[in-house]
Formats: structure tokens, sequence, C-alpha cells
């Protein structure tokens, strides 16, 4: 299902132009379709990883 | 000239580093009109330091290869005293009281900063066409990008203005640009270079690096702006090593990785047969071709195009009220930023790790991998979309498809050049190594490119 960004935008307070939010809506959907099949078979008890680890990486 | 032949010459007193110098402000001023890779030069500061090396060097104070050498660095590295733009009419007027960590480095190796170099606006970008400061064109063909968004410092290495500078890459801002302008970029592993006092775009995918003309040039570079910096949060502790190879290294029996998934779908032919040229040429020389699959590369782009959006436009979120301030790329992509959900940023994080352990796996099997560093040569400015394969791709995508995963991941990887097409233009070649392991790639890729590369006439 589409996002409406305008209503997102709207909602967040954010002041995009509705032409810019038309321009920019194509990119974004675009990332979402390949973005959202990732997150649905992400295991539960992954936890984030904020950047690469460099003193993990020491340790290893 | 090479870097370390200059170097060399310095320390006999065949040449000064005032000469050198001299030699680098004639060269800019006779080139930089047709490529602009050049935004600001720093004469008298330069000309002092100069005079000071080569004081020091008289008496025999020598302070490494990089001493009295004329060298850039990109517009986004603070400099005391010295207009920061970071290629942004918001920072039109930002003079740093400070810095950077790497412009300290080079400053105490004695090296001679003589320039800024332009680049795509707040480095989100690969064009390196700026709106404010204009566009940089390709010393090869000036009609076309020079990559980016490190593009100045591409330009000016490639239009022989300097004998090193730097860059920093988020996406591939160091690595387009090497293989755009036909020269040699080095992203570090994540942490091993300081990101104190540079602006930051993307703070978990930002990476400072070297470029310059041969491979060994832009190794000494690495071995100077290197090591621990308690002043950056994400730097590591573990020892610098010196990473310049040999002339002529060995790299028999290292095991070279040729991915069969990902890397070589949807190339330039031209680029594909250079590239697979460079394995048999490695093969050659003794070591061994290992094909193996990769992991999900192009689900690691959309990770890390999901981080970079949050990150850059949660960064310039206080100045997004001036929109005219803004090129309109650049304005796109943060308003994207702004639309993403916090869950989509956290979920990229999780992934990120997932990712990090499945690319780990692969260097039980192999050394390092080699790949094309862009699907083709450079674009035409103004050049919005490209047909690579037969299939039509946004250029910005086209550019960063086989570099921009690799920042999510922190490791090391170079782009050297690898031949060039029938226009002339030079074709990019990545090796990408296991987190640290800059000097065994730069071992690579001084085996497939012992020469320094080619000064286009300009």
């Amino acid at each position: 299902m589409s996002k409406d960004w305008k209503k997102i935008a709207k909602a967040s307070g954010l002041a995009i132009p509705d032409a810019q939010l038309e321009r920019i809506a194509k990119p974004l959907e675009a990332l979402e379709k390949e973005f959202r099949p990732l997150v649905q078979v992400l295991p539960p008890e992954t936890e984030p990883a904020p950047s690469f680890r460099a003193h993990a990486e020491e340790n290893a | 000239m090479r870097l370390l032949e200059a170097a060399a010459k310095l320390r006999r007193r065949e040449v000064s580093s005032a000469e050198l110098t001299a030699a680098a402000f004639e060269r800019i001023g006779r080139v930089n009109p047709a490529t602009n890779a050049v935004q600001l030069v720093m004469a008298e500061t330069a000309r002092a330091r100069a005079k000071t090396a080569d004081q020091e060097l008289a008496r025999g104070e020598g302070r490494g290869p990089l001493h009295g050498i004329p060298v850039a660095v990109k517009d986004l590295f603070f400099t005391k005293g010295v207009r920061t733009t970071g290629g942004s009419k918001l920072f039109a007027n930002c003079t740093p009281d400070y810095d950077a960590a790497v412009v300290e480095s080079l400053a105490a190796a004695g090296a001679v900063l003589v320039a800024k170099t332009g680049m795509h606006e707040l480095a989100y970008g690969i064009t390196s066409s700026n709106p404010h400061f204009g566009a940089i064109r390709n010393p090869w063909d000036r009609d076309r990008i020079p990559g980016g968004s490190s593009g100045g410092s591409g330009a000016a290495l490639a239009a022989g203005m300097v004998f090193a500078a730097l860059g920093s890459d988020t996406g591939g801002s160091i690595r387009i640009p090497a293989s755009y302008c036909g020269v040699v970029g080095l992203k570090p592993t994540y942490g091993r270079v300081s990101r104190y006092g540079t602006m930051p775009l993307g703070f978990s995918l930002d990476h400072m690096g070297p470029m310059a003309r041969s491979v060994r040039d832009a190794a000494a570079t690495l071995n100077v702006i290197a090591g621990f910096d308690p002043r950056d949060e994400t730097s590591s502790r573990r020892p610098a090593e010196d990473c310049v190879p040999d002339c002529e290294p060995s790299i028999r029996g290292l095991r070279i990785g040729m991915p069969e998934n990902f890397y070589f779908e949807r190339l330039d032919p031209e680029v594909d047969a250079a590239v697979r040229g460079a394995f048999r040429t490695v093969e050659s020389l003794g070591a061994e071709v290992v094909a193996l699959r990769v992991p999900d590369v192009a689900a690691m782009n959309t990770v890390s195009r999901i981080i970079l959006l949050g990150e850059a436009s949660a960064l310039m979120e206080a100045h997004l009220d001036k929109r005219d301030q803004f090129g309109a790329d650049v304005l796109a992509l943060l308003d994207q930023g702004r639309l993403l959900a916090a869950t989509d940023y956290i979920n990229a994080q999780r992934l990120r790790r997932v990712m990090q352990r499945d690319f780990h796996a692969l260097w039980q099997r192999v050394d390092c991998l080699m790949t094309p560093t862009t699907p083709a040569t450079a674009p035409l400015i103004g050049e919005t979309a490209t047909t690579i394969g037969g299939q039509s791709e946004d250029v910005r995508l086209a550019a960063t498809r086989l570099v921009r995963a690799i920042n999510v991941l922190g490791l090391p990887a170079v782009s050297i050049p690898c031949g060039s097409d029938r226009r002339g233009l030079p074709i990019g070649l990545q090796i990408i190594g296991q987190a640290f392991a800059e000097a065994l790639i730069l071992r690579v890729a001084q085996a497939l490119l012992p020469a320094e590369v080619p000064v286009p006439r300009l």
C-alpha cells in the first residue's frame, strides 16, 4: 500500500511544498518497495549496529 | 612526477619545496579555469610553509615523505582562519577557528596545503555540479562530471595540480571521482582516520581518505592521516601500520575474490572487459582467483540509503527552513529523509548488523574482493539518466551502485585506474578488504598499477 506523503508531511508539521512532495514521492515509493521486504524477515533478536564497530573488531 | 619521487628529490636538495609550491600555483592558475577543481588557493600560508620546509630540510630535519609536498584538501575539512564551505551557500562565510585532525596531521608531516578543492554541495551527491560554486569538470573530457562528492580533489589530481589530496566518502565519494578521473582513491576502514573537524553528512557512514596519482603516494598519505584520535569517538585504538607497498610487491598465494553475483551485472562492456582482464593479471602474478557469491549487496545499498537519508536530514534539520539556500537535488534528498519513519532508520541499523555478519564470513574464503568501481565511465554534465546494459538508470544510483554498500560495512576499499574506454575515459577497479586490511588491498593495487597514472593534456 502506497503511503500518502502529503498527509505524512502535514501531520509532521513539515513545510514541504506540494510540488516537491510530488517530485520526491516516486523515489520514496521505490525505496519503500525495496526496503519493506527486508524488514519483514529481520530476526526479532537482531539489535541495531549504529556504526561499524571498530572496537569489536579489535577485540575479535 | 610522483609524490614519493618529489620527496626523494627534496631530500637530495635537487628541488625545493618553494619551487614545487610555485609550480603547483602555476599549474592551478593555468588549468583551473578549465576544470574549476580548486575552490580556494592558500597562497600566503603555503609559501610560508614551503619556506619553513626548505629550512628544515636544509638542517636535515626531515618529517617524512610529505615534508615540503604541495597537497590539497576537500572544502569540508576545517582549516583554521580559512573559509570552509562544504560546497554550501549556508556555510559560504564559515571560517573555522581550528583545523580538522587530518589537516593537523598533514601540517605536522610538513605537507604544504596549497588549496581547498570544490565538491558536490554538502557532499550529498556524485556530480560535483555545484549550484553555488559552479560545475567541476573532468580533466579527461570537460563536458563530463569528475564524479563526487570529492570531485575537486579527483579533478585537481588528474589535472596535475597537486601530488595528493584528501576526500571524504559516505557512499562512494572518494572512489567514484577516483574512477571517473583516473586516479587512486582509498576509503579506509571506519575509525582508521579521524573525522574530527570535518563537516559531517552521515555520521555512521562518513570516511576520510587519501587520493593520489599512484598507489604508493596514496599509501604514504594514508600513513600520515591514520591513527587514533580521542576527539573522534569512533576512532580506532588499533595502531596504524605502514601501508606503503613495495614497488613490485608479491601477491603470490593471495586469494582474490571474483563475485559471481551483483558486481558484474549491468556493466558497460568495456568496464566488464577491463576488470576481468585485471583478474587475469593477478592470476599471472601468482594470486588465486576465487569465484564466489557475495551477500545481498542490493539490499545493503537500500539500507545505506535509508541510513544516509535519516542521518543527513537530522543533521540539516535546523537549516531546512532556508530552502533557497540549497540546490534542488540536495533539497530533494533532505526532504525525503524528513519523511522517513524513525522505525525505518532503526530497522536499517538492525539490517546493517545482519549484513556485517554475513559479509564477515567471506573473509574465511578470500583475502580481498575485486570489482568494478563504477559500472560505466564518467557521464556528461547535466545527464540525469544513463543507459547501462540496455537499461536506463538514474546517474546517481548507477554511480553509487557498486560502492555504497561498503560504507555500511565500514570496510576499506581502494579504486585504481584499470584502462580506459573507447573515448579515452578512465575505468575504475575497486579492491575491497576486511577491516584494517588497508596494507593488503594497497599491495594488490600496487601489483596491478605499479606506475603513476597519466595526466591529460589541458
